[in-house]
């Protein structure tokens, strides 16, 4: 008898040793590979709670963050599609598994604490979200540089900052710094002001047009809210025609006018002919070559002329 | 003598495993990959979620008084001069069933406002209507002595002054809907939107001498947008119309000594339809899209002795398509491409118009030239991760553009690019790209039809061949919690290569620097500074012949800002910011002619700070004070009095040199 009782001594001391072994080397000490093939096989085996949401509220109703996903659009039980109408918590973060076991089993992450990589995150965004607003995401810069949704989204929020027009141009420019800069020069989109957007233009989750423009082209980008530089004009001009952007930085320029370079040499860098086109201008502010308007002074219907005396863009 | 060796393989063996992820793709933890086997989703409850149905939100009425002598400062100040009402609101409804509704208002009786409302059933459907009105002030001292009214410019005796502003203001409604249906996802939408534009921008005339005046602007574009999307699990398809009406409301300009003198902008309207799907197979991606679209112009023409016709039909075609694929072959290779094809198509007619010369006398007739453009493009990238801490991309890029009527028909450009992504500091990471490119195309023609006789010298500038060399490092670290620093440095290097007269080089150089700083949950602050540069340098030739000119520019940009916000003060019920902003565009250009000219100034400078305050007056009651002062400094040497040049009228010096200050008071009140 004195053998078994110690037997039983022994075997639970192995036990309890055996689960502080286990929690020695918490999953958050997990390298990311482990740590996803871990996720992987929970994923896999479908251990879900019993009672949704309310099994992960037992311990997680204190925090702030996680309350907060009842302010936004994923807290919500409808439409039918809703995470909360389906798996609710369990629908992002995985099957509950043995997690609420002391915390023994790790969950799916986002963010900046998490080690997932940005596709294996952004798989769960994704099982939802295939839309034509994502359709180009597969190719997207954005996907190629591993950016992940939350990267830029917030889910456990009132209000996701990136879907407020107020806010979403300062989370592109925390990345794109260049641009969050050009808005200050001395002519830009008036974004810096936030009456423009970034996503008036690009769509970040990639397009089918050129720089994940919303629209195919560029010059159709501009028409958008530049209709009167669409035309067809009776005399067009060709770089206009081709692409606004060969003369203007929508970005912001050092330049008025959003131009790259400024009258008369942008006009000479393409005109050079036996006439007026090539003359040396030393000074501005000193003739009508280089005073006003420079070379627009007279064409300056330099975007297309629907005058029937109008080639030379000057009516 | 084994053991030893089997000790060193399994150490390698060990050290290869840490280092490099195994070759299996990234996880897919989609919800519908979901093993739901198990689960009795009739049990799932929500008792602990917190029921957030019905009305919240919050309203903010407010008032602005600027004190300001320019109106330019009007951009930044969102109003004028004087004592403004404003109105902020977010309310949401959200009732048991999944009705909702949403009203948002945005500095409502500002310059820039907008208005927001819409209603609906989450994920069934959903209508909308917008209001925004957007103004841009360039300057309110034009001094011109022409007035314009019912078409007619008038010229008074004297000079007066005149605003230059643009206002839009637009109104806009929308309708969507979606259904799930036999196991797929249906949507639809349909939005209509109208601008309306108007105010005054510099323009210029001939008269026959030049003339700079107020042209007068008046428009109205209407738009129209709607699409069905019908998507699967592993597809999508989608159908899209936009249309778009321009209506300019100004017709033909005429002095009363010369009539029909200037063409505002025609009439014209464009439309196009695209068709777009998506195939998801295992991990790769098929995405196309193809689209025909219409630009239409009939408006009357001018009617001028040499002009043979009433209306013109102006009619462009395009076609535009694109297939992309991106492949996950596994955790470390990722291959992708893509092939793009654009064509303008101008189908419009052409006609022998009388041309006169600026003296108005001499001509001669000229037909209009149809311009037509084709590009296509394709790309292929590919992604390699050689560890968990490096990555390394490269791609190829390639388009090929054809135009008629050019100073050179066909370029090509082709691009080679590599990337290196580098996580291997702690909390930090680091991005390096280099790209090469070169332009080259078909032999240049020195005269085309739509220009006079060029110097044959000349390559113009977007059609030179040209060497481009770009490198771009990205830096991001977050040495301790509390604080993220970024840095991006940029060099780019253009080389025209058989450029004798035109552009022939040009470098552009910058760096940006950040700094996000949380110091603890009270204070949060951030700073930032960058530079850029770009140089150029282009000749020409007076003597239709060698350069005998040289002109090079060096413009310069500086910005830097910096800003904090504490909210510990008054047990917490008050919170206190600061940002500040300095921003320097300048640009020395000189050109060297026998001798070295340098110009005059040309650039501008602000400093913009802002003061404020919000203090919790009560739980669902905030009184907010602002105070924004605005320094703003711009010139430029062309810009001249009226008269100064012989020949010429302007409008005035155009330069703004203004202190501005304006103070704000708001309340908000939570509605919850």
């Amino acid at each position: 008898m004195r053998i078994r009782v110690s037997n039983i001594v022994y075997g639970i001391a192995t036990l309890v040793l055996f689960s502080f072994s286990i929690q020695a080397v918490p999953w958050e000490q997990l390298p990311a590979e482990q740590l996803t093939k871990k996720l992987e096989t929970k994923f896999s085996k479908g251990k879900y709670s019993k009672k949704g949401a309310d099994s992960c509220l037992m311990c997680h109703k204190k925090n702030n963050t996680v309350m907060a996903l009842f302010d936004g659009v994923h807290g919500q039980d409808s439409p039918a599609n809703s995470p909360m109408a389906g798996l609710q918590c369990e629908a992002c973060h995985g099957p509950q598994g043995k997690h609420n076991k002391g915390g023994k089993e790790p969950m799916i992450a986002f963010g900046k604490e998490s080690k997932l990589d940005a596709a294996s995150q952004n798989s769960t965004c994704l099982g939802c979200h295939n839309d034509p607003k994502q359709m180009a995401w597969h190719s997207s810069s954005h996907n190629l540089d591993e950016v992940a949704c939350v990267d830029c989204h917030q889910i456990h929020t009132a209000k996701d900052p990136v879907m407020d027009k107020l806010s979403v141009n300062d989370t592109c420019t925390s990345c794109h710094l260049e641009a969050k800069a050009a808005m200050n020069k001395r002519s830009s989109h008036p974004m810096q002001w936030d009456q423009m957007t970034c996503i008036d233009c690009h769509n970040p989750h990639g397009s089918m047009g050129e720089s994940a423009l919303n629209q195919l082209t560029v010059n159709d980008t501009c028409y958008r809210c530049h209709a009167e530089k669409r035309g067809p004009f009776l005399w067009e001009h060709e770089p206009v025609v081709e692409n606004c952007s060969t003369c203007h930085n929508p970005h912001g320029s050092i330049n008025s006018t959003l131009l790259k370079s400024r009258a008369p040499l942008l006009c000479q860098q393409c005109h050079m002919d036996d006439g007026h086109a090539s003359r040396v201008v030393p000074q501005d502010g000193q003739d009508a070559f280089g005073g006003g308007k420079s070379c627009l002074n007279c064409h300056s219907q330099i975007h297309g002329s629907n005058h029937p005396d109008g080639s030379k863009l000057q009516r | 003598m084994k053991y030893p060796l089997n000790l060193i393989t399994l150490a390698l063996i060990t050290a290869s495993g840490s280092m490099m992820p195994s070759s299996a793709p990234a996880a897919d933890f989609s919800v519908n990959k979901a093993n739901t086997n198990s689960v009795n989703m009739d049990k799932f409850q929500c008792k602990r979620c917190p029921d957030n149905t019905g009305y919240r939100g919050s309203v903010e009425p407010g008032v602005a008084y600027n004190d300001s002598d320019d109106i330019h400062s009007a951009n930044a100040f969102n109003s004028e001069d004087g004592v403004h009402g404003l109105l902020n609101a977010d309310l949401q409804y959200r009732g048991k069933t999944g009705y909702r509704a949403k009203a948002q208002a945005t500095n409502l009786g500002l310059a820039n406002s907008s208005a927001h409302l819409e209603a609906g059933k989450t994920g069934s459907y959903q209508a909308e209507l917008d209001y925004r009105q957007l103004s841009q002030y360039q300057h309110d001292n034009a001094k011109s002595n022409l007035w314009y009214a019912d078409g007619m410019l008038t010229p008074s005796d004297q000079v007066q002054t005149q605003e230059l502003s643009l206002k839009r203001k637009q109104i806009g409604m929308g309708l969507s809907a979606g259904e799930q249906w036999g196991g797929q996802d249906y949507q639809i939408f349909a939005r209509y939107s109208q601008e309306e534009k108007t105010g005054y921008q510099a323009s210029s005339l001939v008269s026959p001498r030049p003339t700079n005046f107020g042209l007068p602007v008046d428009a109205t574009t209407d738009k129209i947008s709607s699409g069905l999307s019908i998507g699967g699990q592993q597809w999508l398809t989608s159908l899209n119309y936009q249309y778009s009406e321009y209506d300019n409301q100004i017709e033909s300009l005429s002095l009363p000594y010369l009539s029909d003198v200037y063409a505002p902008a025609p009439d014209n309207s464009a439309y196009q339809l695209s068709l777009a799907g998506q195939y998801l197979f295992n991990r790769t991606a098929i995405s196309a899209q193809l689209a025909t679209g219409r630009m239409m112009q009939d408006e009357a023409v001018i009617q001028t002795s040499g002009n043979p016709i009433q209306n013109w039909d102006g009619q462009v075609d395009t076609t535009d398509g694109k297939l992309t694929i991106t492949s996950v072959l596994d955790n470390r290779l990722r291959l992708g491409g893509s092939v793009s094809y654009s064509k303008r198509d101008n189908k419009s007619s052409t006609w022998e118009f009388a041309q006169l010369e600026s003296d108005g006398i001499s001509g001669a007739f000229k037909e209009n030239v149809l311009l037509d453009t084709e590009q296509l493009n394709y790309k292929v990238n590919v992604s390699y991760r050689i560890n968990s801490d490096y990555r390394l991309q490269a791609g190829f890029d390639r388009e090929e553009m054809d135009r008629s009527h050019g100073a050179r028909e066909q370029t090509d450009e082709s691009t080679v690019w590599t990337k290196l992504d580098i996580r291997s500091f702690a909390n930090s990471k680091l991005k390096l790209k280099a790209s090469f490119s070169q332009r080259d195309g078909s032999q240049y023609q020195a005269s085309g039809l739509t220009s006079s006789i060029e110097n044959p010298l000349l390559r113009k500038f977007y059609l030179a061949d040209r060497d481009r060399t770009a490198f771009e490092a990205k830096f991001n670290h977050a040495p301790v919690d509390w604080i993220n620093v970024s840095l991006i440095g940029r060099y780019a290097d253009d080389d025209y290569t058989d450029t004798t007269l035109g552009l022939t080089s040009s470098e552009d150089y910058s760096y940006n620097l950040n700094a996000d700083m949380q110091f603890d949950k009270r204070l949060s602050g951030y700073a930032f500074a960058g530079q850029q540069w770009i140089e150029s340098t282009q000749n020409g030739s007076q003597s239709f012949s060698t350069a005998d000119w040289s002109a090079n520019v060096e413009d310069e940009f500086i910005n830097l800002g910096v800003g904090m916000n504490y909210s510990g003060l008054l047990q917490d019920k008050l919170s206190i910011g600061l940002d500040y902003l300095f921003a320097n565009s300048s640009s020395d250009k000189q050109v060297v002619y026998i001798a070295t000219h340098p110009q005059g100034d040309y650039y501008s400078y602000s400093h913009s700070a802002e003061l404020y305050a919000n203090y919790r007056v009560s739980e669902l009651l905030d009184a907010k004070l602002g105070y924004l002062y605005e320094r703003y400094y711009d010139t430029d040497n062309a810009q001249v009095d009226v008269n100064a040049i012989d020949g010429l009228t302007t409008l005035g010096k155009l330069n703004h040199n203004y202190n501005a200050h304006q103070v704000m008071l708001s309340f908000s009140y939570q509605l919850r």
